[in-house]
């Protein structure tokens, strides 16, 4: 009897438990969304805000500056990467031409652009389900093909064709697990890339608003124009070329330039003003890829004294030479007057140095034309009391030395001339400054061409992305990484009306720059007329390509699109072996082509990889 | 109101009645000269024994009165137990008088002498001698620790003489199989057991260490050195690629999740390991990686003991890194590209010829100890067992801890005649201090700073930047580590844990044979990450984590809970005494959660708030906070059933079937089966066997199975979208995907996993074929297993080419691997003399041949995922590593691109499948090598003689190669020879000094960017005397006049001598692992990540390991 009472309260228990059990194996996630969440409003918007975000990686960070900067006619690899020191290999060997396809800053554009293609991808595909109304459908559906196109547009100038395809069709959200490669025919599918820029760029240029907010780089038509622009001249060149290119892209350039008030858009009138911090939200700026100052975590900035890897701005420690160990008032000295780094110089890592060419031939009159020293810092405070030069910063920490009196430590002259002059060499006689004063002749380039106990690896240091309002000298920048800017616009018009005939066209286009770059603050208009005068160009034959390009290297210079400019006009090669002793051994032809990473052949799924790599490599 | 009717034995002895047996017997008291509970008149009375907080305690000792409430509790009771029990009849009682001895004669103590079918029984007092009242009909059950439990008929005999003979733990101990337990001769499966005392040989922080080298087929490998770090635990080999290959732990019949640092390893009684899968099916979707029981201690029937066991013990760093002296230094620098001279104080340590050894300066000795108190008793099936312990250890770096403190308790407890109910708990705090980011820290500093740099200024301060460039003197963090000797508020990491491991189980007698039982798991875990570094004071109070930076503070919270549910049905049969059947049935459900925040915040308004108040914060900008989450939960609903035959004890049968139903997979896919059988033959026990006299022992067993692994986590087959941007979280977060416009900050989601509602387990078959043998008498013992494994729909995280859009990788099931192996145990007295002296040995030696068969697709090769068809998963794919260039090869060099002193690479192929003269990643990369050993093992020899013993513990493993990431010049930046650092000292090559290994000290040691990963790879050979331990038990005598049952002090030595490694002679410290995936600076990119813990194991910058000098004491009264 009590057996079978405790058989049947088993079964009752055991039965209870199982019906009971049942539902435990359903899950039911709290914290992970799924690809729904992009068809609410918030997840659409924040799929937007990723597109934006992610050029963080592509603008700013050592990977893209080291793309876009070394190995070019301008720049070459400084001291680190020449000395072998730790995590510089790639830039060195970016900068000789030995880079293979392992080359790490190669994946800063590769690796961080597909997914947010296809995220653009997704988002287009959802939008007409979002609960939002059709006027901002509009706007966010030509921010996504703005943003869809810049990154191509990105990839492209790089590698040539990529995939449209990323598994599922061309310009389709790709959910299959593809591991093809859909890079061929590559003749064709380049055609279809810049089909593609040209049509999204197209879209945004239509739909975007015409102005953006005053203190914010969201989309507008200036830039839109500016990218449909850009697009066109690079296909212009490119083995996909049509005839109207260029006539294209001088209409895409000049519908901001002849309608900036309708966009918002004007030049700064002082050239140092566009890149001046604090002035970053400037009317010259179209689009510049945001960060905020000072908000590391907000920047994604795990690390703020970390050096490359992610979306922290580099740039602005990338150019810089090693201040730190310019011994002065004589280059025999003992004293460093700027042992200690400071804030606005920034953390000397010496990555890449500037080639003569920049320096005497681009830059060939520093006088007229501001925009070398608008370019370069070429004076230097104390920053450490040694050697009798005094500074009220506190010793050891790497402030804002400006923010502070001190002496002047040493200046990077102008010119041989000056440099002799004030140091008493011609005319002979006593030295006219306490402080150093390094002649150009001086200056460390390419080759390590000069000793390097004279000057330490000092060289002219782009001063275009300082940050004086960081919290330390080590730390990575935390200002807008400008993108595209009217001044470029400017450049590009010329360049199209130059390639369509109208040189009288593109000359009066760069004489508007070079009548900038005269004006200096202070400086009367009669002066700024004088000046304007010594360097306007007033024979339109003179407006070559090559002509272009110096003048770009004067307006542009730093700004990381060299390598792609010289690359897309196929003139690398060319101006690579006139100008850049350390990459002109090595270069060829296919060069003009970046690999395509080996991690991205490793995973693809095609035992025969070799025909998916660009040429040479 | 008692009862009438019940008599008094007439011999001191368990107090039992006619009619009806005690009912909580744990009540009683559980000496043999103790009378009964229930007094049947005032005389009696006096010899009453206590009530029940008496039991533990008192010992001949009575008390004269008895709590009035205790009295009406029992005749409670009393009433309760007639309304439960049935009536039975007994047949007439008469006493019985005997001893209990050995082979030899000598007597057993503390026997168990019971009657069977009845709790009621009594124990052996020293001389043997026992006595009990008996049915004259009935049978005696003689048991007792290390022997063979005998059953005597009385046949009215008043008096017995038992000889015990001494277990042959080989065939008759009891092996835990799972959901219950089998001698080991009825054993059809692949199952090695692992005794109490092999696992205390070595003094150890964890389970996972205990273990190692100790069974064939379980491969223990460090990954950390770190007090209480963990291990990578492998039974037969590699399954996964994706999912954990970690194998299934049970504690006392539950399933353990998580950390196996919360057991204590002294309260382990055993561990019994199955390896195929023909015993780990009943485990079913958790049974492939094998399966580890882990057996607590438990109380016995017998005199409450008190035991102690402890020991402490003082350790060095067993080997220092090498590195440059200060000449050696110099020779380096001056010979490598480093341009900028050396520092000032350098010039200055020049010339007073000073050679700082940094390591010398920072390492101070380690300390371990161990102690540990139990207290175990108990009477007629009623036992208890608890105690407590605490474990501390540091290392011989500064700040390097971790701390245990457990508590445990089991009662197992019959009720009546058909219930038996238990509950077990085990309770633990353990405290690591400095696992976080002290751990390691200053590691890189002691090996690379200049040797001609002071440790110490003038006026005895701590020289604060101590580099031997201007650059690691002017970056952050670069102070010296000698700030670490002193903690003044400059940080805390810390990690206290919680763990609660509750088991309770009732087992209901429902007839005879038939048993019904239900085991309740409640395991409940917390724990508290705390870090804080304080703001940097210099030159006061430098701060060696913070140099020039303000405070910083985390929390990080987790719990981890679960319960398990199991209903098992037990049916035993003998059928006419040859067939013997047992049938087990179960139903299961067990689920698990988890869930943990995390604050991480700078700027703290003072150091002295730590972390503990993180509100106090004054934030420079409005983003010194970083928050994180998340959660987790699943379920598994199980069914099994079990039957084993055996006819005459020759021929036996294993059949199991198991079927789960698990929440991690997509519905409609959850439930899989999982059969198994298995079958095995004693050879030695057919009579054609009977005169082949050596031959003691020799059985065959066979068996297949069908298991899987839980691979897959909780909501992995849904389609993910997340916040992250694939960065570090740092100091400042920065993980997480932000935009700003202008001043407004957002947030951005973006695709990381692509939706798989297929997904399933990963299926393993294996078939085991096992020969145990016993030779002379089972002097020598042993077994030899082979398997053959094979695991299909192997899961794997696919790392798709970035163009397909999804920046994650893709998980499923494809790709087929296979293990085989080969393992041999044996067991042997080599020399048993009269005089008593002894050597045993245990030794075993295996190999598992782990081999990928299949990848998706017809795909060979999977280079971005380290993965080679016909290789084992382990396979390390770059470049082969010649040596170096010569002088005299310089033409040939030439023709690569190098010349004399950069690192040879071999011309592996072409483009035409032929060495084409290029070295060319496409080409020239392959499998060089793998991981795995080709054998590896253990071996214990043991001494003894009169009261002193003797062991020594040898660990090994042959073939494989080691990934040693500090030789790897861009991973550690210990070997780049730039002359910016000192660093290991390799012998690197000279135009005088052709050395073959490292390349001579130059700005490009190779024309192939990443020619640097190649000089890391080293055999992984080695022999390792683990630990050397020699104990004295002191004598009976001497006992006597301690009042002490036993005593045995010893004095050990642990890390004892690396007897052999080829990386250890090539400036390598300890050829075993210290982490998990690369543990470099820049990433080798051929190192398998460690994302569901199946990274490769590297060398890295770690705690260097310690020798350890122990004295220990086990001490029971």
């Amino acid at each position: 009897m009590k057996n079978k009472l405790i058989t049947i309260l088993s079964v009752v228990v055991l039965t209870m438990l199982i019906n009971g059990c049942s539902k435990k194996l359903e899950e039911k996630p709290y914290t992970v969304f799924s690809t729904e969440y992009f068809k609410t409003t918030a997840g659409f918007q924040s799929g937007i805000n990723t597109l934006y975000s992610g050029f963080r990686f592509l603008y700013g960070p050592e990977g893209a500056v080291g793309l876009s900067t070394d190995g070019t006619d301008e720049y070459t690899y400084a001291e680190q990467p020449r000395n072998g020191a730790g995590g510089t290999q790639d830039y060195l060997t970016l900068g000789n031409y030995t880079l293979d396809a392992a080359n790490g800053a190669l994946l800063t554009p590769w690796n961080r652009s597909f997914n947010n293609i296809n995220l653009a991808n997704a988002l287009i595909e959802y939008a007409p389900v979002v609960p939002i109304s059709n006027e901002e459908r509009t706007v966010a559906l030509a921010q996504i093909r703005f943003l869809r196109a810049l990154y191509y547009l990105n990839l492209v100038q790089y590698f040539g064709a990529v995939p449209l395809d990323l598994g599922t069709g061309d310009l389709k959200f790709n959910q299959s697990p593809f591991q093809g490669f859909n890079r061929l025919p590559v003749d064709q599918l380049l055609v279809k890339n810049y089909q593609a820029i040209i049509d999204d760029a197209t879209f945004a240029s239509q739909n975007l608003p015409d102005k953006r907010p005053a203190g914010a780089f969201r989309l507008s038509k200036a830039a839109a124009f500016h990218l449909l622009a850009k697009a066109y001249l690079h296909r212009g060149y490119s083995a996909a070329s049509q005839a109207s290119d260029f006539q294209s892209a001088y209409t895409a350039a000049t519908q901001v330039i002849n309608n900036q008030s309708l966009y918002g858009v004007a030049l700064q009138s002082n050239y140092f003003d566009v890149f001046r911090a604090g002035n970053d939200y400037n009317s010259e700026m179209l689009y510049s890829v945001e960060r905020i100052p000072g908000n590391f975590g907000s920047n994604e900035i795990g690390t703020p004294n970390s050096i490359g890897g992610g979306k922290g701005t580099d740039a602005h420690n990338d150019f810089c030479g090693d201040y730190t160990s310019v011994r002065a008032p004589l280059a025999s000295s003992t004293a460093q007057p700027c042992r200690t780094r400071a804030i606005p110089y920034g953390r000397p890592i010496r990555r890449f140095c500037p080639t003569p060419y920049t320096i005497f031939t681009a830059f060939s009159d520093k006088f007229n034309d501001s925009r070398y020293e608008g370019t370069f810092r070429t004076v230097y405070k104390t920053t450490s009391a040694e050697g009798g030069f005094t500074t009220s910063m506190p010793s050891g920490t790497t402030y804002n030395v400006e923010s502070y009196t001190a002496d002047t430590a040493f200046i990077m002259a102008l010119t041989n001339q000056i440099a002799d002059s004030l140091n008493g060499i011609l005319p002979a006689g006593p030295r006219l400054k306490p402080y150093r004063v390094i002649a150009p002749r001086e200056f460390y380039f390419s080759g390590g061409s000069i000793d390097a106990n004279i000057t330490r690896n000092m060289y002219p240091s782009i001063r275009k992305f300082e940050d004086p309002a960081n919290l330390d000298a080590n730390n990575e920048a935390t200002r807008p990484f400008p993108v595209f800017r009217l001044g470029e616009t400017y450049l590009i018009a010329a360049e199209a009306a130059m390639k369509t005939g109208n040189t009288t066209e593109a000359m009066n286009l760069i004489n508007v720059l070079k009548l900038r770059a005269a004006y200096r603050p202070n400086l009367s208009s009669a002066e700024v007329t004088n000046r304007y005068n010594a360097i306007r160009l007033t024979n339109p034959s003179l407006v070559t390509i090559d002509f272009i390009l110096d003048e770009r290297t004067r307006e542009m210079c730093g700004e990381c699109t060299r390598w792609p400019d010289l690359a897309v006009r196929k003139k690398l090669v060319e101006r690579v072996q006139a100008y850049n002793t350390d990459a002109a051994p090595r270069i060829q032809s296919f060069h003009a082509l970046r690999p395509i990473p080996r991690s991205q052949l490793d995973n693809t799924n095609d035992p025969d990889k070799a025909k998916y790599q660009n040429p040479g490599y | 109101m008692i009862q009438d009717g019940y008599v008094l034995s007439p011999q001191p002895a368990c107090c039992y009645m006619k009619n009806w047996k005690p009912f909580f017997p744990f009540l009683m008291s559980r000496s043999a000269d103790i009378i009964p509970v229930f007094p049947m008149n005032d005389a009696d009375h006096a010899q009453c024994p206590a009530g029940p907080a008496e039991f533990v305690i008192s010992k001949n000792r009575h008390m004269k009165q008895t709590a009035k409430t205790t009295k009406r509790l029992l005749r409670f009771l009393v009433l309760v137990q007639f309304l439960i029990l049935t009536g039975q009849s007994f047949a007439q009682n008469i006493t019985v008088k005997g001893r209990v001895l050995k082979d030899d004669g000598q007597p057993v103590q503390s026997a168990t002498v019971q009657i069977k079918g009845t709790n009621s029984g009594t124990t052996s007092n020293e001389n043997g001698d026992f006595s009990i009242s008996v049915p004259g009909n009935g049978i005696l059950v003689i048991s007792a620790v290390d022997f063979i439990t005998q059953e005597i008929k009385v046949n009215n005999r008043s008096s017995l003489d038992v000889k015990l003979a001494a277990a042959d733990k080989s065939l008759d101990a009891v092996v835990v199989v799972g959901y219950g337990s089998l001698r080991k001769r009825d054993v059809t499966g692949a199952v090695v057991s692992v005794s109490e005392k092999a696992l205390r040989e070595v003094p150890v922080a964890n389970l996972q260490q205990a273990l190692q080298g100790r069974a064939a087929g379980l491969e223990v490998q460090r990954v950390g050195n770190q007090p209480g770090a963990g291990a990578q635990i492998r039974i037969r080999g590699i399954r996964s690629i994706t999912g954990s290959n970690e194998p299934l732990i049970v504690v006392d019949n539950i399933p353990w999740e998580g950390n196996l640092n919360d057991i204590n390893p002294d309260d382990v009684a055993s561990v019994d390991i199955l390896k195929d899968a023909s015993s780990t099916a009943i485990y079913g979707s958790r049974g492939a990686n094998g399966v580890i029981l882990v057996t607590t201690k438990k109380g016995r029937n017998g005199d409450t003991r008190v035991s102690y066991n402890g020991y402490y013990g003082i350790g060095k760093v067993a080997d220092p890194f090498p590195v440059y002296n200060a000449a050696e230094y110099i020779s380096m620098r001056n010979l490598s590209t480093w341009g900028a001279g050396y520092m000032p104080e350098e010039l200055r340590g020049i010339s007073a010829g000073r050679n700082t050894n940094w390591q010398d300066l920072l390492y101070k000795n380690s300390m371990r100890s161990d102690h540990n108190i139990t207290v175990a008793g108990g009477q007629n099936g009623n036992t208890f067992s608890m105690g407590g312990g605490y474990y501390n250890e540091t290392t011989v770096l500064p700040g390097e801890e971790f701390k245990r403190y457990t508590l445990r308790a089991t009662i197992d407890s019959r009720i009546g005649k058909r219930i038996k109910i238990g509950l077990n708990t085990q309770n633990t705090v353990s405290i690591q201090n400095g696992a976080q980011f002290v751990s390691g820290s200053p590691l890189f500093p002691l090996l690379a700073l200049s040797p001609l740099m002071p440790a110490y200024d003038s006026t005895g301060a701590i020289y604060q930047k101590p580099w031997g460039n201007v650059d690691d003197n002017n970056a952050g963090q670069r102070y010296n580590p000698l700030y670490l000797k002193n903690n003044n508020n400059n940080w805390v990491d810390r990690i206290r844990r919680l763990r609660t491991f509750n088991s309770l189980y009732a087992e209901l007698q429902i007839l005879e044979g038939l048993k019904y039982r239900f085991n309740l798991g409640l395991s409940y875990a917390q724990q508290h990450a705390a870090q804080f570094q304080g703001a940097d004071a210099a030159p006061a109070n430098p701060n060696y984590f913070r140099a020039a930076q303000g405070n910083i503070a985390q929390v990080d919270n987790g719990e981890t809970w679960g319960y398990t549910a199991e209903n098992l049905i037990y049916y035993d049969k003998v059928i006419k005494d040859k067939h013997k059947i047992g049938a087990t049935l179960l139903y299961s459900i067990q689920e698990a959660q988890s869930f943990n925040n995390s604050v991480r915040k700078d700027s703290i308004t003072d150091d002295f708030v730590q972390f503990y108040n993180l509100a106090l914060s004054t934030p420079i900008n409005g983003a010194n906070t970083t928050l994180s989450g998340g959660e987790s939960r699943s379920a598994i609903i199980s069914y099994m059933a079990r039957v084993n035959y055996s006819f005459n004890n020759k021929y036996l049968l294993t059949l199991t079937y198991r079927r789960d139903g698990s929440s991690r997979l997509a519905p409609g896919n959850k439930w899989f089966d999982y059969p198994a059988l298995s079958a095995g033959w004693v050879i030695s026990d057919e009579n054609f066997m009977k005169n082949v006299k050596p031959v003691s022992l020799l059985k065959l067993r066979a068996g297949w199975g069908k298991t899987s692994n839980q691979a897959i986590n909780p909501y992995e087959s849904l389609g993910l979208v997340n916040n992250s941007n694939g960065l570090q979280a740092g100091s400042t977060g920065g993980n997480v995907i932000r935009y700003n416009y202008g001043p407004t900050i957002v947030t951005g989601f973006n695709v990381v996993t692509l939706p798989n509602p297929n997904l399933s387990w990963e299926f393993t078959q294996t078939t085991n074929i096992g020969l145990d043998f016993g030779l002379l008498k089972n002097r020598i013992t042993g077994s030899l297993e082979y398997y053959d494994s094979k695991t299909n729909d192997i899961l794997y995280s696919v790392t798709l080419p970035v163009t397909s859009g999804v920046a994650g990788s893709y998980l499923t099931n494809i790709g087929k691997m296979s293990n085989k192996g080969l393992e041999f145990t044996i067991s042997s007295t080599n020399i048993n003399t009269r005089s008593g002296f002894t050597w045993s040995s245990d030794f075993n030696l295996f190999y598992n041949k782990n081999k990928i068969i299949q990848l998706s697709n017809g795909i060979t090769q999977d280079i971005g995922n380290q993965l080679f068809v016909g290789n084992s998963m382990t396979a390390i794919y770059d470049f082969k590593n010649l040596g170096v260039w010569q002088l005299n090869e310089a033409a040939q060099a030439a023709q690569f691109g190098s010349v004399p002193g950069q690192v040879k690479l071999l011309d592996y192929s072409g483009p035409n499948g032929k060495p084409d003269g290029v070295i060319n990643s496409t080409y020239d990369r392959f499998v060089i090598g793998d991981q795995d050993a080709d054998l590896q093992g253990g071996m214990t020899h043991r001494f003894s003689y009169k009261g002193f013993d003797l062991s020594a513990v040898f660990y090994a493993r042959f073939g494989g190669t080691l990934v040693s990431q500090i030789h790897q010049p861009f991973a550690s930046y210990l070997t780049v020879l730039d002359g910016r650092r000192n660093g290991l000292k390799v012998d690197y090559w000279t135009p005088t000094n052709p050395s073959n290994w490292f390349p001579m000290p130059q700005a490009s040691i190779s024309n192939i960017s990443t020619a640097w990963s190649t000089l890391g790879y080293y055999s992984g050979s080695f022999v390792k005397f683990r630990s050397l331990n020699l104990g004295y038990t002191f004598s009976k005598s001497i006992l006597r006049s301690l009042h002490a049952q036993s005593v045995r002090l010893y004095f050990t030595v642990d890390n004892v001598a690396t007897l052999f490694s080829p990386y250890y002679k090539k400036t390598g410290i300890d050829p075993e692992g210290t982490g998990v995936g690369s543990q470099g600076v820049s990433n080798p990119g051929n190192i398998r990540g460690n994302a569901r813990g199946n990274g490769a194991i590297t060398i890295g910058l770690a705690t260097p390991t310690r020798r350890t000098f122990t004295f220990g004491a086990n001490i029971t009264i």
